[in-house]
């Protein structure tokens, strides 16, 4: 705040002094921004809520690199080799939102955000700008934690792994079953509810997401439960896969969704629109491997505005977008791909695609078949728990 | 440009008057020194100052505490909402997460941490003056090999010795389909050893459970009765030198009247066999892996130490006491308990406080075993709710508390046996 109220000073001084020279008075009034920018970006410690606090994507611009909290033991969505690589779905998108603000894929920090039971409060502390790793909306963590969700870039729901010589087919199988169960997600809520429900005990053994699979692929439970994805990504990498099943019961909604902090409404705005924009990218068929050749010479006007380049003689619609550039959709699809390739690249091998929530809405709902009344849509409410 | 040169001026005046020469007063002529002396430099007006500026300081620290709290809506509210969420290794207690709040399972976290640490302080004691009087044995073999554990356990992270025993017991134990059977009443599997455990039951007369209340009430009086025995035997023997044979005779009225109180009140207790079905164990006791793991490591570890203090405080002994005990004919076991042991444990008790504090500080790596502990719990909640500085504070009250209730009875404990003066 000192160096802050120096500088406006020096920005009165020189604003005073030079009233008559244009040059010099924009020179003060940059410096004036630059105070204002210090002055938001001081503002996340103060912590009060209700009012808009920090301006991220300044914040990302100005220091070169996006910090985003990825998980990194979880092959498939975010994984770190042996390397120290950090690879998977999740990290996409990391990728994307980089390319897309900072016009380079690279150009970001994986902070290890694998432990479920600290990574809201990573985002809130502004260790990172951002949160893509598996984490579910839900209407408690929406209103009661200091962390807002944009666009689902993954649809899954909670299911069950079990042995195949088990016997167990469904949960009403699973009376006084050991369940290893994730600790710090919405997982441990789900499974007390449905065991409430149909009226069953169980003996819970909670823990790190990697110690419990690895607790329970050890024989210490009869049962692993997770996002259904969660547990196809860690099957699928062993080498005795054969020997377990994920039940086809699904027993909740989890929307996996990348979070941002509250009230920073621009970021949450370029992380939601750099999301869609790679679905859109899908549904219309841009490319990586065509998207420089689109953006040459776009087709419609469609591709020419997601692009962020004229169409014919026209001019290049900003859409209002003033944090960032009109190009930046158009990087995230060079730097990653669309959608869909993003999907085949990173868990396509591993969990089915089609006919799924994470498949596109074709045939649109008004021309699918054997629908009973109110359904055949894409309405989806976001759980609340 | 203007307001910049004038400012310059100023400066030079400032300078300038700076240089002039000052005509200060001689010793002699002025004021006595005393009024002389500015207010600044007074020791009065000195002392007000200080204590204002620390006034301001620790009132502008309070405020700052007080209204970061406020915008952080600190309360424990949050606490009484439904904890929605199960926690395992539970005994005697049941609760669903449904219909219990969320403190109320914190509260079986706490549990689960104060079993952990009351068997592992137990256990650790054993095993402290075990290996701290094997070290000292004549026995070459038995006490290179109480420093061989010594030196071992001593020297490894205990987190490292936690999660290998751990994983000894995941990996290195049957899956419970192959499950070890050991003469019929105890089953050892990855799933945890299972072993027979007395429960309260109907009875011969039908009673209800709670009347196993009864006889443990008629248990404690019965044994109260033969420890007044037992000390008034012991003060006969010492008076007149004729062998009372005290610890015959506690014992003896103890199992009798268990017996007879037993059988009075219609066998109010049962064991309870452990058995096999599908994959779980049914009734007996169940010792879980993580609830073992975390328990033999914290024993390991500590006992390491304790033992140390042992044989430190054995050591510290005069030579006289032992060769004493050896000129009055005692055998090597009386000369332990009768002499060397009570004498020592004035020396120990100070040293071992701070490793029973030590073992509750290190229960919260339960976090690595996948034990329910009151840490792990507390971390539920707040990936829940929120309120990480509440949830802090409640954790480290709970420690404190603890370790405060520890300190307590052992500086008791301390306070009985010193109570005789060397």
């Amino acid at each position: 705040m000192l160096f802050a109220g120096a500088a406006l000073v020096a920005g009165a001084v020189i604003g005073a002094c030079t009233s008559d020279e244009e040059q010099q008075q924009a020179q003060a009034t940059e410096q004036q921004q630059q105070v204002e920018q210090q002055q938001q970006r001081a503002q996340p410690e103060a912590q009060v809520s209700g009012e808009p606090r920090g301006n991220t994507t300044q914040l990302v611009q100005d220091r070169g690199t996006l910090k985003c909290g990825v998980k990194q033991t979880q092959p498939l969505f975010g994984f770190r080799d042996d390397q120290g690589t950090v690879t998977g779905f999740d990290i996409e998108f990391c990728k994307a939102i980089a390319a897309a603000v900072l016009k380079d894929a690279d150009a970001v920090e994986y902070v290890d955000a694998s432990d479920a039971s600290t990574r809201f409060e990573l985002l809130a502390d502004g260790q990172i700008d951002i949160l893509i790793r598996t984490t579910t909306i839900t209407s408690s963590r929406d209103m009661e934690l200091d962390v807002d969700f944009a666009q689902t870039t993954f649809y899954t729901g909670q299911g069950f792994a079990v042995r195949k010589d088990s016997g167990i087919n469904s949960t009403s199988d699973m009376a006084n079953a050991a369940i290893c169960v994730q600790t710090g997600t919405t997982t441990e809520q789900n499974v007390a509810d449905h065991f409430t429900d149909i009226g069953l005990d169980y003996e819970p053994t909670g823990g790190l997401s990697q110690d419990v699979a690895a607790a329970f692929f050890e024989g210490r439970c009869d049962v692993l439960t997770a996002d259904a994805s969660d547990l196809a990504s860690r099957i699928v990498v062993r080498d005795d896969a054969d020997d377990y099943k994920i039940l086809p019961q699904i027993i909740s909604k989890e929307p996996l969704a990348p979070g941002v902090r509250d009230y920073d409404s621009d970021w949450k705005d370029v992380v939601n629109w750099v999301v869609h924009g790679l679905i859109r990218a899908e549904e219309i068929g841009i490319t990586q491997a065509n998207v420089a050749a689109m953006a040459a010479d776009p087709p419609n006007t469609e591709v020419a505005r997601l692009l962020g380049v004229p169409f014919g003689d026209g001019d290049v619609a900003t859409l209002g977008f003033d944090v960032v550039d009109a190009q930046f959709i158009q990087r995230a699809i060079a730097a990653v791909g669309n959608y869909g390739e993003i999907y085949d690249r990173e868990i396509g091998s591993a969990i089915e695609r089609d006919c799924t929530l994470n498949a596109l809405a074709r045939p649109l709902p008004s021309e699918a078949v054997d629908c009973g009344p109110g359904e055949g849509g894409i309405l989806y409410a976001l759980p609340y728990r | 440009m203007s307001n910049l040169a004038q400012d310059g001026e100023k400066l030079d005046r400032n300078r300038m008057s700076a240089q002039a020469p000052v005509s200060s007063p001689s010793p002699g002529d002025g004021p006595t020194p005393t009024h002389s002396v500015p207010l600044f430099y007074r020791r009065g007006f000195r002392r007000l100052l200080q204590q204002g500026l620390y006034i301001a300081a620790t009132a502008l620290l309070f405020w700052y505490v007080y209204d970061a709290l406020n915008l952080r809506e600190f309360g424990f509210g949050f606490l009484d909402d439904p904890a929605a969420f199960k926690v395992g290794n539970q005994w005697l207690t049941d609760v669903d997460g449904v219909t219990s709040s969320r403190i109320e399972m914190y509260l079986v976290g706490v549990w689960s941490s104060l079993r952990v640490v009351f068997v592992a302080i137990l256990l650790s004691t054993l095993v402290g003056v075990a290996v701290g009087v094997a070290r000292l044995s004549s026995n070459w073999l038995v006490a290179r090999l109480a420093m061989l554990y010594v030196e071992i356990f001593r020297n490894t992270p205990l987190l490292v010795q936690v999660v290998l025993v751990y994983a000894i017991f995941l990996v290195g134990a049957p899956i419970i389909q192959e499950v070890v059977i050991i003469g019929d009443f105890a089953f050892i599997s990855n799933r945890g050893l299972a072993i027979p455990w007395p429960v309260p039951n109907d009875g011969l007369w039908g009673l209800p459970d709670w009347f196993v209340g009864v006889w443990v009430a008629l248990l404690i009086a019965i044994g109260a009765v033969a420890m007044t025995v037992r000390r008034t035997r012991q003060n006969r023997e010492r008076e007149t030198g004729q062998p009372q044979f005290a610890n015959r005779w506690a014992f003896g009225i103890f199992a009798v009247g268990a017996l007879v109180t037993f059988i009075v009140l219609g066998l109010p207790v049962s064991i309870d066999r452990p058995y096999v079905e599908g994959t779980r164990y049914l009734e007996g006791m169940v010792i879980r892996p993580e609830f073992a793991a975390l328990t033999i490591g914290l024993t390991l570890y500590t006992g390491a130490f304790n033992a140390e203090i042992v044989r430190g405080s054995i050591q510290a002994l005069p030579t006289g006491q032992t060769e004493a005990a050896n000129a009055i004919g005692l055998s090597g076991y009386q000369r332990l308990t009768l002499v060397i042991l009570p004498q020592a444990l004035r020396q120990m008790i100070p040293s071992i406080t701070n490793q029973y504090l030590n073992v509750n500080k290190n229960s919260s790596l339960a976090y690595a075993v996948l034990y329910d502990d009151l840490f792990r719990v507390a971390g539920i909640i707040q990936n829940k709710a929120g309120h990480a500085l509440e949830m802090f504070f409640v954790i480290i009250v709970t420690y404190m508390l603890i370790s405060l209730v520890i300190s307590a009875l052992m500086n008791f404990i301390n306070s009985r046996v010193t109570r005789v003066g060397v």
